[in-house]
């Protein structure tokens, strides 16, 4: 895998948007395809789910490539997608709130949660980072499945209201409406990812992943600038947590603070390419849909494989993941 | 008032002890070498003038105000700069880029982002690597690393230079080139503070010398006077150039 | 907490505590030894924890007879863990993480296929707990203690008396000078993650004795030999036997207070203490 804190070679484009090249291309014709799909589909409610599903991962994708371009690899974004999935799950049980509120409201609870870690940031570098944030990330968990009061414990939070625009939104039906919001939040996602990139900040983030010494005696300051990274990633973590408690409707700690949705982003965005701005929402496309499409049919009790296969092949083969063979530095 | 000033300057590493009580001062628009045999003490001076290192006792001092025990990147914001031995640069970022994070956060400039940008490039330019902007910093020769380090030294537009073996491994031409810009820098303002292991070329353009000798400031006045010290040669004998 | 009680607690953490540092050995041997953090050790444990409950469902073998056969079954593993982890790019560390993080989550998906998410449990025979001074100790929880003891004591004697012991330790403490002598580096590689792998397979079995198996069952002894290696210091036996004794002491006082629920937090936050602490230099342990 590209080393993420040094000498990877993907900080190159943060200056200039992708010059018509292959990968945006692939990018536009990506999107209209996605605004079209349901068409094409039938609006068939399983393909719809999928790739509305798929959308969201890639949306926590993009959440975790963020940080992961300021340098901060993350083992606990687990951590934020739960906070967002249990503070709109319990604003709407508890207060009534909308959840078109609640889902924003979760998403500054995701940004919250990731500022102690964003502040160990300043103490803990690579390894230790990855490390604290796993803990910390087990730290929420357990704290969800004994608080009881509060979170309702180990058997979660059940009858969750589904996301209503008139009539029913819903992630499975036919009118699309669940596909198109989860379309709609990865674009979210991608705007705030690549705006950053040009500005300001994502320069002090490049500058902080590629050497932090040396930003910092050219003036940077990595604590602010990886508090903010941590901030912008935990909120849209959150953003993601809150709209999939409101997908499905359950949620329960093991779940939405597990190891799963910890690794599964850390997996996506390195094979799909880490430091590229489309490079970890393709990787999450292509892996959740393999691993549906191809694996859950066929293999069932296998149907991880594909992660850990990718996983595998990007540590050996691809250190700069699908962008990589796509020619993108 | 002198620019930067060392009082009583103490480092010791466990059991070593690598600068002994080294005391000086270096007046603005001076170009002041720092020469010593290997191991004298002259890069871990540097460290703890950038910040990068506490001293064990004593401290240092910029325009009267104490630096010692402030964060590097508050000293960086002051108007040091500085350059490594080995050059190290933002590997995955393009020249263009390195040099942008000096120009963007090195001081409070107040200029938008295409004025950011003309600035980079002026810096470039200035260090002859105008035509390499788009390349990426990992790609450049060792020679252009050199430039890429002064430039990224420069972008913050430092008062205060503190330039760290900048010519080790050029051959002799490339040096003299490089000691002809810090005279050059010193016409624009920048007080330089120069570490030359090969130090004959630096001689001509140096107002002042200092040398090191394991830890201890053995000399310390214009060149001419320093080279003819006895004690000097001592400190050398046995060492190349 | 009355004395009786507190005492209690102490004795409990003791001999938790001396198994945690003997788990801790596994992830501890191959960090030391080959730079790898290995956060699939939690779940090499529970494999040879389930591997020993099968064998003891399907033949009622007594735990004693499990422990080396869980050991024997788990060698393989090391081989494979030593054969991907090899090919590491650097930064070691934080590549060997997302790996086996990767390979932790194939294992706990693994284990769910064959074992399902059922809790299970190698019963012990109902023999009474076993009074030390007054104090009341469940028999087999000594015995796990006792052995945890001894194949510490086993492999400190091993590290420093024989020269294959250390030429390891040698590995450990630096690579490149222990090639320069003669070392076979890749040798005491793999040997330290055939010796993990074991231990790692014969300590779940006693980790089943008295601790419900389940597929998630892992990440928490992974985080706890994270904190021993952290407190204990890289490539220190005594001090990761201190380090278990300690957080299992505190553990035990921890849920005393608060109820064993908690567990898994405190060990999460004891982590992230360690870490924090750790990074400022206030804890033990090789710069790595």
């Amino acid at each position: 895998m590209a080393d993420p804190g040094g000498g990877g070679g993907l900080g190159k484009e943060r200056r200039r948007s992708p010059q018509g090249g292959p990968v945006s291309r692939l990018g536009v014709g990506g999107l209209l395809l996605a605004v079209i799909f349901p068409f094409l589909a039938g609006f068939h409610p399983y393909y719809l789910y999928l790739l509305g599903t798929g959308f969201l991962l890639a949306s926590l994708a993009s959440a975790w490539g963020l940080l992961a371009y300021a340098g901060q690899i993350s083992f606990g974004h687990a951590a934020f997608f739960g906070v967002g999935a249990y503070t709109t799950a319990l604003l709407a049980l508890e207060l009534g709130v909308t959840p078109w509120l609640g889902i924003l409201i979760a998403g500054g609870a995701g940004a919250l949660a990731a500022l102690p870690i964003g502040a160990a940031a300043h103490l803990l570098r690579g390894a230790y980072l990855a490390l604290g944030s796993l803990a910390y990330a087990e730290l929420l968990r357990v704290l969800a499945l004994n608080w009881t009061g509060l979170t309702g414990g180990g058997a979660g939070l059940i009858g969750l209201p589904g996301l209503h625009l008139g009539g029913e939104l819903e992630f499975a039906r036919e009118r699309a409406g669940g596909y198109y919001l989860s379309l709609a939040v990865l674009l979210l996602a991608l705007a705030v990812f690549a705006l950053l990139r040009r500005s300001r900040v994502g320069l002090a983030w490049a500058a902080i992943r590629e050497r932090e010494e040396r930003a910092q005696l050219l003036g940077v300051s990595p604590t602010r600038y990886k508090l903010l990274a941590f901030a912008c990633s935990g909120a849209l973590a959150g953003l993601v947590g809150a709209l999939y408690a409101h997908a499905v409707r359950f949620i329960e700690p093991d779940l939405v603070f597990g190891r799963y949705f910890s690794i599964l982003p850390l997996i996506m965005a390195t094979f799909g390419g880490l430091h590229t701005l489309l490079g970890p929402p393709a990787g999450a496309l292509v892996l959740y849909l393999v691993s549906e499409l191809l694996f859950h049919p066929l293999l069932p009790r296998l149907h991880q494989l594909p992660y850990a296969l990718a996983l595998i092949g990007v540590v050996f083969f691809l250190p700069r993941g699908l962008a990589g063979l796509l020619g993108r530095r | 008032m002198a620019l930067l000033e060392g009082r009583g300057v103490r480092k010791r590493y466990g059991g070593h002890e690598a600068l002994r009580g080294v005391e000086f001062a270096i007046e603005e628009r001076q170009l002041v070498a720092l020469i010593g045999p290997n191991g004298s003490g002259k890069t871990t001076l540097f460290q703890i003038v950038s910040g990068l290192v506490r001293p064990t006792a004593g401290e240092v001092r910029l325009r009267g105000a104490r630096i010692t025990g402030r964060t590097p990147r508050a000293i960086a914001r002051l108007g040091v700069g500085r350059t490594f031995q080995i050059a190290r640069p933002f590997p995955g970022l393009t020249v263009l880029d390195n040099v942008l994070v000096g120009v963007t956060f090195g001081r409070d400039s107040g200029l938008g982002p295409a004025a950011r940008r003309r600035e980079a490039l002026g810096v470039l330019e200035l260090v002859g690597l105008g035509d390499r902007a788009a390349a990426l910093a990992s790609q450049l020769s060792l020679g252009q690393l050199k430039r890429l380090e002064l430039a990224l030294a420069l972008a913050p537009r430092p008062s205060l230079l503190l330039l760290d073996e900048l010519t080790s491994g050029l051959p002799p031409g490339g040096r003299e080139e490089v000691i002809a810009f810090y005279a050059r820098l010193r016409e624009r303002g920048v007080t330089l503070f120069a570490i030359e292991h090969a130090f004959r070329p630096l001689l001509r353009y140096a107002d002042r010398v200092l040398v090191l000798d394991r830890g201890e400031l053995i000399a310390d006045g214009p060149p001419a006077e320093v080279m003819a010290s006895p004690r000097v040669a001592l400190a050398y004998l046995g060492e190349e150039e | 907490m009355s004395p009786a009680a507190l005492v209690h607690s102490l004795a409990v953490g003791l001999v938790t505590g001396s198994f945690y540092a003997f788990l801790a050995l596994a992830f501890a041997l191959v960090l030391a030894i080959t730079r790898v953090l290995n956060l699939a050790h939690g779940e090499l444990v529970v494999l040879g924890g389930y591997i020993g409950y099968s064998l003891w469902k399907a033949w009622g073998l007594p735990p004693l007879l499990l422990v080396p056969l869980a050991a024997l079954a788990s060698l393989p593993l090391g081989a494979i863990w030593r054969g991907l982890l090899g090919r590491v790019r650097e930064p070691v560390e934080l590549n060997s993480l997302v790996l086996t993080f990767g390979l932790g989550l194939l294992l706990q998906n693994l284990m769910l296929g064959v074992w399902a998410g059922d809790y299970r449990l190698i019963a012990g025979d109902a023999a009474p707990p076993l009074a030390l001074g007054g104090i009341a100790l469940p028999r087999g929880r000594l015995l796990v203690a006792a052995i945890s003891l001894g194949t510490v004591g086993a492999l400190h004697l091993v590290l420093t008396r024989t020269r294959w012991g250390t030429a390891l330790r040698a590995t450990s403490l630096d690579p490149e000078a222990a090639g320069l002598m003669g070392i076979n580096t890749d040798r005491a590689s793999l040997t330290s993650f055939l010796l993990a792998a074991a231990i790692a397979g014969g300590g779940g079995v006693l980790f089943a004795t008295f601790h419900y198996l389940h597929p998630a069952a892992g990440v928490e002894l992974t985080l706890l030999a994270i904190a021993l290696s952290i407190l204990g210091g890289v490539g220190r036996l005594s001090g990761l036997l201190l380090g278990g004794l300690l957080i299992g002491v505190v553990e035990a006082l921890a849920l005393t207070w608060a109820g064993p629920e908690w567990r898994e937090l405190v060990v999460a936050a004891i982590v992230l203490l360690l870490l924090l602490l750790r990074s400022r230099g206030l804890v033990a342990g090789r710069g790595h």
